[in-house]
């Protein structure tokens, strides 16, 4: 008797757990958020919160033009970054496809930069980057050339970072964009050979519109992480010189963990959120479609 | 006929030579690290840079003596241990449920699951902040514990998801007509055929936590820092102890990278969720 109302409620069992703890840990928090970023609330001052209505969202999008040179700094940062690792990415898993026959161990060298550390990454590059005695200036002058300050020089800093998070994260869309391009079918190449096509004619009208559904994956997936990004930011630059280098996720953490003004860190939190949940719409949607 | 394959020759030979560039460009950065690591801090410092040395391995013995770095190991251990074993529990009760059992709306909650994954952990980790504070849970390891675990449950229920959906389900549903409960289908059939995607999923999210930044820098102070904290740590106002940053560093990694290595089979299906097989 026991047994079969333990067989009925098992869907439960199974599922429960997970969805109470992700409602608790995640959502509940997520909820308790809007209230704060309703509120003006100092954690160092202390004091209760006082209730202000959108005033911390009127103060963001009105009255602070960090908030927009953020914002840009953000968008120019993704845009530059995602962009750049998939053209250059694409360009690897081509290499690759053409040169190797099997992967194997060449696969953990190629993401060594991905699934190490991102803050030895950082700390990496800050090493590279050192003006006085990093490796990348040497080479320059090496080469006949002036002296860089990679990380301090307001023209370079942006390029800097994402130079090193071009490093980081290309591997990662290279490897999957192989995984992508070996699991194509061979048939429509074989035909094509027949035909006569030139190799730039088999990409462009056969590898290219089958490999399409997986570079939309590895796009997205590297858009969302890319809004997120913060370690590197941290261990480089601290979003300096200035705010040149300043991600919206950095901000966000100042906000709250330095100037502790938890109302208004939660309002540009939740902008953030807004931002992804967008495009966390289009990432599902597409791969909905691809599970039916 | 002669001509044109030499230069598919020399064709071939300007792409392996482009391979290899490529590889030297990934792997030059760590290198240069661990050359760091094992400079004297003097030789680290001198420019232009020295290549012949002395290699010592002095910098790995004197981080644990400069800060408490066998405390941060220990931590960064436990917390990923402990959380990785947790959500692999909890995900793969949740992805097994979520394949065998036909209910209204499970791909909605599937994909609710997976939503979850997406949102920026800077948005959450303010609540979570005021959270912690008010159960006195701030640099406790439970604090990490709790949000890693938490944090990794939709990648590992849709990682296991994708496990699980490759074996039949026939086997299950015969061993069920013989009077088998779906817990034990579930612990007895289920579980052990897809051991080595479990293992997997849990190397991945070890990593994930092992390598967690944002969190464990605001959940956490003196006591309960995990190594990457500890490594931001090196860097002072007085400068940056390049060579024992280097050594911190090179033992924060080379458990990673000997872990990705485990995972070679399912590395894409794992970075992508089971989206890219």
């Amino acid at each position: 008797m026991v047994f079969k109302n333990l067989e009925k409620i098992a869907p439960i069992v199974f599922i429960g757990p997970a969805v109470i703890i992700l409602l608790f840990i995640v959502i509940f928090p997520m909820i308790y958020s809007i209230g704060i970023s309703l509120s003006e609330w100092n954690l160092i001052r202390g004091g209760n919160w006082k209730f202000v209505g959108l005033r911390n969202y009127y103060y963001t999008f009105f009255q602070d033009p960090d908030f927009y040179t953020s914002l840009r700094v953000t968008l120019i940062y993704v845009t530059a970054v995602v962009g750049l690792e998939l053209l250059i990415g694409l360009g690897i898993a081509l290499l690759l496809n053409r040169s190797i026959k099997k992967i194997g161990i060449l696969r953990t060298i190629l993401v060594v930069p991905t699934t190490m550390t991102p803050v030895v990454v950082g700390i990496i590059w800050r090493l590279l980057y050192n003006p006085e005695l990093g490796t990348l200036n040497y080479f320059l002058e090496l080469f006949g050339f002036k002296k860089l300050n990679w990380l301090g020089d307001p023209n370079l800093a942006l390029p800097s970072v994402i130079m090193a998070d071009i490093w980081e994260w290309t591997p990662f869309m290279a490897l999957i964009l192989l995984a992508g391009l070996q699991s194509l079918p061979r048939e429509p190449f074989e035909a094509s050979i027949v035909d006569g096509a030139s190799s730039f004619q088999m990409f462009r009208f056969i590898s290219f519109p089958l490999l399409l559904p997986t570079l939309i994956v590895a796009l997205l997936l590297r858009v969302m992480d890319a809004f997120k990004t913060f370690d590197l930011i941290f261990v480089l630059t601290k979003g300096g010189p200035g705010l040149i280098t300043e991600l919206l996720s950095f901000y966000t953490y100042k906000y709250g963990f330095k100037f502790f003004h938890m109302g208004r860190a939660s309002a540009l939190s939740y902008i953030l959120f807004l931002i992804l949940f967008v495009i966390t719409q289009f990432f599902l949607k597409y791969y909905r479609a691809g599970e039916e | 006929m002669y001509t044109h394959r030499s230069k598919k020759k020399i064709l071939n030979v300007i792409l392996a030579i482009i391979t290899m560039l490529v590889f030297i460009y990934i792997l030059f950065p760590p290198i240069m690290l661990f050359l760091t690591s094992i400079k004297k801090n003097v030789d680290a410092l001198r420019y232009p840079p020295v290549w012949i040395f002395r290699p010592i391995g002095s910098n790995y013995r004197e981080i644990f003596n400069l800060i408490p770095f066998g405390n941060y190991l220990l931590n960064s251990l436990i917390v990923a241990t402990i959380s990785t074993f947790l959500a692999l529990f909890i995900g793969s009760m949740a992805a097994y449920g979520l394949t065998r059992f036909r209910f209204r709306r499970s791909k909605d909650l599937s994909f609710w699951i997976l939503s979850i994954r997406m949102t920026p952990p800077v948005a959450s980790i303010i609540p979570i902040f005021i959270i912690m504070r008010t159960f006195k849970l701030l640099d406790s390891p439970a604090a990490l514990i709790i949000a890693y675990f938490t944090f990794n449950i939709p990648f590992a229920v849709w990682l296991l998801r994708s496990f699980f959906r490759e074996i039949p389900r026939e086997i299950e549903e015969s061993a069920m007509v013989d009077g088998c409960s779906s817990y034990n289908a579930f612990f007895r059939i289920a579980l052990p055929l897809i051991a080595p995607g479990l293992a997997a999923t849990g190397i991945f999210t070890f990593i994930f936590s092992w390598n967690e930044f944002l969190f464990a820098l605001i959940l956490t102070g003196t006591r309960a820092q995990t190594v990457p904290v500890a490594l931001t740590g090196f860097i002072r106002e007085t400068g940056i102890m390049w060579s024992h940053m280097a050594a911190a560093g090179v033992l924060a990694m080379a458990p990673m990278i000997l872990f990705t290595a485990l995972v070679q089979k399912n590395l894409v299906k794992g970075l992508t969720m089971g989206a890219i097989k």
